[in-house]
């Protein structure tokens, strides 16, 4: 029962962010268009955090070579390719309207952040290609360092290069919208927290479960005994 | 240190003699090379299409593609025998690392300076952009792919879907480098600095330098 605290919990702050969102009045230039930030920007933090998590995972793995940190740092990756990928597809369902077009080059960040989905998706099959879990954690973690290299690529390309893209709505000297949107989002950010620790204390839980899964099963054909081949 | 960087050598120095034996790079990752860009234009009407626009982004695209070919090669992958064999004879990974990164590095050097005139020749960019900071832009875009491409290649030895995993996980961090070189020899051409592209791969190759290093002898372990 307790295990489902944390699930029931974030889909109930979920509802009630998705419902302020609603509610909140629309934007005074792109009108209803505007209410898919309040899942695209948070999508997009999960992405963020999740990688940065992969990297701390994947550091942590090899400083102490305790497979939980490895366990931490596939399931973090997972969770974020997810949420990359929802990030992309809710930016360009808003491009549409907006600027006319699902894809626009003329975006870094949108180019970045699709780039930075490759990457993690490489990081993925290469888990998936590497069978012994110590050679995959050992694998994995030199890519899970190296490739968080575009975490900061993709969040600063908007400050970086000439893009479409607005940037930063939330810095340290305040935040360019309004209180109701703001509080809004905010309810928003912590629901998708919530859904990510969910699903990445879910997805922990399962890849422990098949490690233990696979190293107590028996191989195939061992139930068959070679002759004996004593003599009788 | 000294005997540190004449391993290097030894390894780098090993690993071009493969090559002038072999000849992979030269025999087939070089022709397939001019191939590619000898096909763009056909795919393209000549009446209707700016090839000079094209030149330079299927210049980098061809060096993206077959700079990972030569990084990626055959001839030039260690099998585990090898790996032991250097390890037991006391060869610092970092060393043997270094080592092929450099000979990968001049490879790859090499099929970006002899596709460079071919693209001139068949897309006639104008203006052309001055040849030595030309020169100086592809080897630091040759030396960050070749890291990464070692680096890559080093991670997914043995495994079966490595011909197509490596270059997955390439392509996408390679981006940087591409956006570096890219932006410097389109402001090269058009008489301007290229300071802050240069800038840029500088930074990108001290990046993964610092990365390769870290990751060495990790990755010693996980290959051998």
């Amino acid at each position: 029962m307790r295990r489902l605290i944390l699930p029931i919990l974030a889909g109930v702050v979920a509802v009630i962010g998705l419902a302020l969102a609603m509610a909140t009045p629309p934007d005074a230039f792109q009108g209803d268009f505007a209410r898919i930030f309040h899942v695209h920007v948070p999508a997009s933090w999960i992405a963020f955090l999740a990688f940065f998590v992969t990297a701390l995972g994947s550091v942590a793995w090899m400083l102490t070579r305790r497979a939980f940190w490895d366990r931490l740092a596939a399931a973090s990756a997972e969770v974020g390719v997810l949420f990359t990928a929802a990030a992309l597809l809710t930016g360009s369902l808003w491009g549409k309207p907006v600027w006319g077009r699902f894809w626009d080059w003329g975006d870094a960040r949108l180019a970045s952040t699709a780039l930075m989905f490759f990457v993690y998706l490489g990081y993925l099959a290469l888990r998936r290609a590497t069978i012994d879990p110590v050679a995959r954690a050992r694998r994995a973690s030199i890519i899970g360092m190296v490739a968080v290299i575009q975490v900061p690529l993709v969040y600063f390309s908007v400050n970086l290069w000439r893009s479409l893209h607005q940037t930063q709505t939330i810095r340290p000297d305040g935040a360019s919208m309004g209180p109701e949107m703001l509080g809004a989002f905010l309810v928003n950010l912590l629901a998708f927290n919530l859904v990510y620790l969910a699903l990445l204390t879910s997805r922990i839980r399962l890849g422990r479960a098949q490690e233990e899964a696979a190293a107590s099963s028996v191989p195939a054909g061992s139930a068959i005994t070679a002759p004996r081949l004593d003599p009788i | 240190m000294r005997r540190f960087w004449n391993h290097v050598m030894a390894i780098a120095g090993r690993d071009l003699r493969i090559e002038g034996r072999s000849g992979e790079v030269l025999s087939v990752v070089l022709p397939f090379a001019a191939v590619a860009v000898f096909v763009v234009p056909l795919a393209t009407d000549p009446l209707t299409t700016d090839l000079s626009a094209l030149a330079f982004p299927v210049y980098w695209l061809v060096s993206l593609l077959f700079g990972m070919q030569v990084a990626l090669r055959q001839t030039g992958t260690e099998s585990t025998m090898q790996r032991r064999q250097l390890a037991l004879a006391g060869v610092d990974p970092l060393a043997r690392f270094l080592g092929r990164v450099v000979a990968a590095a001049t490879l790859i050097f090499s099929v970006t300076l002899f596709t460079l005139p071919l693209v001139i020749l068949f897309y006639d960019p104008q203006p052309l952009p001055p040849l030595l900071p030309t020169t100086g832009t592809v080897l630091l875009f040759a030396t960050g792919l070749s890291v990464l491409s070692t680096l890559a290649g080093d991670v997914t030895v043995g495994l079966r879907t490595r011909s197509a995993l490596a270059p997955l996980i390439v392509a996408p961090l390679a981006v940087p480098l591409i956006i570096g070189a890219s932006r410097s020899l389109e402001s090269l051409s058009r008489g301007g600095g290229s300071l802050a592209w240069t800038g840029l791969l500088v930074m990108v190759d001290l990046a993964l330098a610092m990365a390769a290093v870290f990751a060495a002898r990790p990755m010693e372990e996980a290959t051998i």
